[in-house]
């Protein structure tokens, strides 16, 4: 029962968030200096077509009126028409999530298989020399800046080796029967190399710190000592108990890390040409294409919201203290 | 001459309390050596005049009136090189310490003050008070933080101070959570419940007794906050949403993007900006690392 | 009298920290008789759990043991290579932590739990280690259903009970138990050591029972160890030591608790704190909290001697217990020491 209410509690944080993500988006948009449409809006436009235009958008109208408009059509997945593409901003967006979501998921799941393993490593080799150097090299990787990073692997893996493509999706005129052929195919892979291994080392840090920090905390634990006394194996001591006790926040953050790699994105999917969420976001900001942009940051707030609901959901359904209380 | 000697620690009580109150991790190696490259960085940009050779944003032309566009390191004297449009790098490298530290140093400094603040408010008085400060740290933690310093810096004035404040009206949530959580221990020691008791103000109590238990939390997340706030600011300067009339090391490398540094091979140009971010923020790690680990000795063992 | 299953002679464990080498066991020496609950007692500190967790091999990093021997069933435990120690953990020397809930893992079911040990241990299959686990949980007076359950769902004395059922799940000759009701209240205390008692006799087992609380050993012991710093100072029947105690600290100790003083006598705590190990006293550890001392008492440490009926005291002057034991119930003499 405790567990309903529990779950009813942080639905309805959920909604109240993402309820005032898009007031203060709206807010955002709407209070900003110069006219929302001046992109829109072509020189050659008479006052009374300029005039037509504010009130197709409903610009005409009051704030109070435009913002429970704009709440409504939320509620209904429209999100108006892009000015730069004259289609809808939701079909726009809902080609691009996938190629944001390839990057997100597929750098995560390497930076996490590598960190946990690596931070598992690192705790039990607590105090050698390996572990002195590791540690400061992997806060390193933090510090980067993403796109800096991106930078140097184009610089050396496409500009100077020609190993991989400098950006895009695809090469110029291939084309595909199929979105599922696209994704499978040689020359989609090979532009996802550098993006991924971009991401991922960025990424690594967390769950390798996290896991290191656990595991230290898990093996000074009793039930750790009580299985070697039990004559039970290193395997089963280090990985059945160390480690999967150790490896509960680090699924949390999982969770979280989608959330934060979707709306740090922009930055390396920038560098690379990637064409998803993030640089369409960056690219409608730039020019001026308001409903796009609005768009882009709010799928990016619910996806973001949404992983943080999913992370605390997460936590409770692999620990049994919460989930069987 | 024993008056003097009595008097010096009442004189420079104030200050020695501060500092003190703020428990530098003076005895961990790698805080140490984060202070240090802090030190080095705040030096250079105190003396950027003095140590750049030339104005960052100067065009600069050979002895026979060509452009000094594309010198390599060294060559006709150019330390780093020069930009395509002519700039000298080491030049822009240097003011670009200037921006860095005015960035990192102000926003660090605004989050760790809005932070501390709404924490000790929430902590302290709790109820409703308490309720609407948490729900807008919940809004503040469901706002995605990239974009929506992109959306502000884009909108309003590109100017560096725009960036600040977007990042200070978002990043002040961390801050403001662990401060508050600290707060409501500290509300319940002995000390503070007997000045409670002895019928101390509200005010005297949470800037005499919990406030200076704060300080050295707050400053922990400052000096997380100085690396994401230059990180942040390179970001936003490399999408080209940066401050034109400030040199950064993030339009540093905005510049060189643009300019087909990559294909170049021009990493005189792009490695070294980036060198100067991580060493910036690994030092802002290293000295909160040296904090948590007074402020978390569990982690040392 | 027959050779005892379990015979500790001169054991010694270092702990190095910062400051140098504590001798945290210091030539201890005693023998766990077949099929008797043996009780290890002592202050916090005196290197009770240190000789339990040696005698299982798994101590601290910064542990060593330095010396002695452990001969038990015959083989010396202490220098067993390690994979023939390994086979020998828990299916002949098992263990009863005092904080079950900490000793449990707290993702896995019990049955899991359980079964992890029988099946990996005891080479059971799934299916025999679901019928056995039943039986163990009859045994300790659980409900079998509440196999299905994760740790956190038990009450603490309900989860020493699982406790037990672990430790007895392979048929050990020997059970360490490690302050095993110290966390519980004292009706809890009774039933779970109640059972104890019953389960040791029933199965035959023999138990070294550590704890700082005399009236449990009063309550369930047949043998009786009693530590202090780092060494023993007097071990026999628990009878024998209790009534007639023969060291000096002994007598303290039997003082300082109400169930032993009786309802006419009175409580009197030792003054004084154990030594610090780092820097020992020389010559006997007690003296400088003795109210007996003699000048030989500070400088040469007395031998560990039997002075009959299997009752060996580590005290100069044990010739004239009789007449210290008459002095040791006034309140006065362990006053003057303060």
């Amino acid at each position: 029962m405790a567990l309903v209410q529990q779950i009813g509690g942080r639905l309805l944080q959920l909604v109240f968030v993402l309820w005032a993500v898009a007031t203060i988006l709206f807010l955002m948009f709407r209070l900003m200096p110069g006219n929302p449409l001046a992109a829109y809006i072509d020189v050659t436009f008479t006052e009374e077509q300029q005039l037509a235009l504010m009130a197709k958008f409903g610009l005409d109208r009051p704030l109070w009126e435009q913002y429970f408009i704009y709440l409504w059509n939320l509620l209904h997945g429209e999100l108006g028409d892009s000015f730069f593409y004259r289609q809808p901003v939701f079909d726009r967006l809902m080609v691009l999530l996938p190629n944001t979501l390839i990057l997100a998921f597929g750098s995560l799941i390497i930076a996490y298989a590598f960190g946990i393993i690596a931070g598992s490593y690192l705790a039990w080799k607590r105090g050698s020399v390996g572990e002195q150097v590791a540690i400061p090299l992997v806060l390193t990787t933090r510090a980067m800046p993403e796109f800096w990073l991106g930078m140097v692997l184009l610089a050396v893996f496409s500009f100077w080796l020609g190993w991989f493509p400098a950006g895009g999706m695809r090469s110029p005129g291939a084309e595909f029967d199929s979105v599922g052929a696209l994704y499978t195919s040689r020359d989609f892979l090979a532009h996802l190399v550098l993006p991924i291994a971009t991401l991922a080392i960025y990424s690594q840090g967390l769950p390798l710190l996290l896991m290191r920090s656990n595991m230290l905390d898990v093996m000074r634990e009793d039930f750790v000592t009580m299985a070697r006394i039990k004559g039970l194996s290193s395997f089963t001591v280090v990985v059945r108990h160390a480690a999967r006790n150790a490896l509960l926040p680090v699924m949390t953050s999982f969770a979280i890390g989608v959330g934060y790699q979707i709306q740090g994105n922009v930055v390396v999917e920038t560098v690379f040409s990637w064409p998803g969420i993030g640089r369409e976001l960056v690219n409608a900001v730039a020019a001026s294409d308001y409903p796009l942009a609005q768009g882009a940051f709010l799928l990016i707030a619910v996806v973001f919201v949404l992983m943080n609901f999913i992370a605390d959901m997460l936590y409770g359904l692999l620990d049994p203290r919460v989930s069987h209380a | 001459m024993p008056d003097a000697t009595l008097s010096t620690p009442h004189r420079f009580g104030a200050i020695g309390r501060l500092i003190r109150g703020l428990h530098l991790p003076l005895n961990d190696p790698f805080a140490i050596a984060g202070i240090a490259i802090y030190t080095v960085f705040i030096l250079v940009a105190i003396f950027a005049d003095q140590l750049a050779p030339y104005d960052p944003t100067e065009i600069l032309y050979t002895a026979d009136y060509d452009l000094a566009a594309d010198r390599r390191p060294g060559e006709d004297g150019f330390i780093l090189g020069t930009t395509s449009l002519g700039r000298d790098i080491f030049s822009q490298l240097v003011y670009g310490s200037r921006a860095a530290l005015l960035i990192g140093i102000t926003a660090a400094f605004m989050v760790a003050l809005i932070g501390t603040i709404v924490g000790l408010l929430a902590g302290y008085f709790g109820g409703w008070v308490d309720l609407v400060l948490m729900r807008l740290a919940d809004i503040a933690f469901g706002i995605p933080f990239l974009p929506f310093v992109i959306v502000i810096a884009a909108f309003l004035d590109p100017s560096i101070w725009n960036v600040v404040l977007a990042m200070a009206l978002v990043l002040w949530r961390d801050t403001g959570r662990v401060i508050r959580s600290q707060v409501l221990t500290l509300r319940t020691r002995a000390y503070v419940q007997a000045a409670r008791v002895c019928g101390s103000s509200d005010l005297k109590i949470v800037f005499r007794h919990i406030a200076p238990n704060i300080l050295p939390l707050s400053f922990l997340y400052g000096s997380i906050a100085i690396g994401w706030a230059i990180l942040t600011e390179a970001s936003i300067s490399f999408l080209g949403f940066g401050d034109p009339e400030t040199i950064s090391w993030g339009y540093m490398l905005q510049d060189a993007f643009a300019s087909a540094a990559l294909s170049q091979g021009a990493y005189y140009w792009f490695v070294p900006p980036g060198l100067c971010i991580i060493l910036v923020v690994v030092a802002g790690f290293f000295i909160s690392r040296g904090y948590e680990e007074i402020l978390f000795p569990r982690l040392k063992e | 009298m027959s050779e005892p299953l379990l015979s500790v002679r001169g054991l010694k464990v270092d702990y190095k920290v910062d400051a140098g080498t504590v001798a945290a066991v210091d030539d201890a020496t005693f023998t766990v008789p077949s099929g008797a609950i043996v009780g290890l007692v002592g202050e916090s500190g005196c290197g009770k759990t240190t000789v339990a967790r040696a005698l299982t091999r798994i101590i601290a990093g910064n542990a060593r043991i330095s010396g002695g021997e452990a001969i038990f069933d015959g083989r010396d435990i202490l220098r067993l290579p390690e994979g023939e120690m390994n086979r020998l953990r828990w299916r002949d020397i098992a263990f009863i932590p005092q904080s079950a809930m900490n000793s449990l893992d707290p993702v896995y079911r019990v049955e899991s739990q359980l079964r992890e040990v029988l099946c990996q241990r005891g080479g059971l299959s799934k299916a025999a280690a679901r019928k056995r686990s039943e039986e163990l949980f009859e045994m300790v007076g659980i409900e079998p259903r509440r196999l299905r359950d994760f740790p956190h769902q038990f009450s603490g004395g309900m989860r020493q009970r699982v406790a037990i059922a672990l430790a007895l799940a392979l048929d050990p000759k020997l059970i360490i138990a490690d302050e095993p009701v110290t966390a519980l209240d004292v009706i809890v205390q009774r039933q779970i050591l109640d059972q104890l008692k019953d389960l040791q006799q029933r199965l035959g087992i023999s138990v070294i029972l550590v704890t700082h609380d005399i009236s449990v050993v009063a309550y369930v012991c047949d043998r009786i160890v009693v530590m202090y710093a780092g060494r023993v100072a007097e071990e026999g029947a628990m009878r024998d030591v209790l009534t007639t105690p023969n060291h000096p600290y002994t007598m303290g100790l039997c003082n300082a608790f109400p169930d032993l003083a009786g309802a006419a006598g009175t409580l009197t705590p030792i003054e004084g704190a154990p030594p610090n190990l780092l820097h020992p006293p020389t010559g006997c550890r007690f003296a400088p909290r003795c109210p007996f001392a003699l000048d030989t008492c500070r400088t040469t440490s007395p031998g560990l001697d039997d002075i009959g009926h299997n009752h060996p005291v580590a005290c100069h002057r044990v010739g004239e217990a009789e007449a210290l034991r008459a002095k040791a119930a006034q309140i006065e003499t362990w006053a003057m020491m303060a």
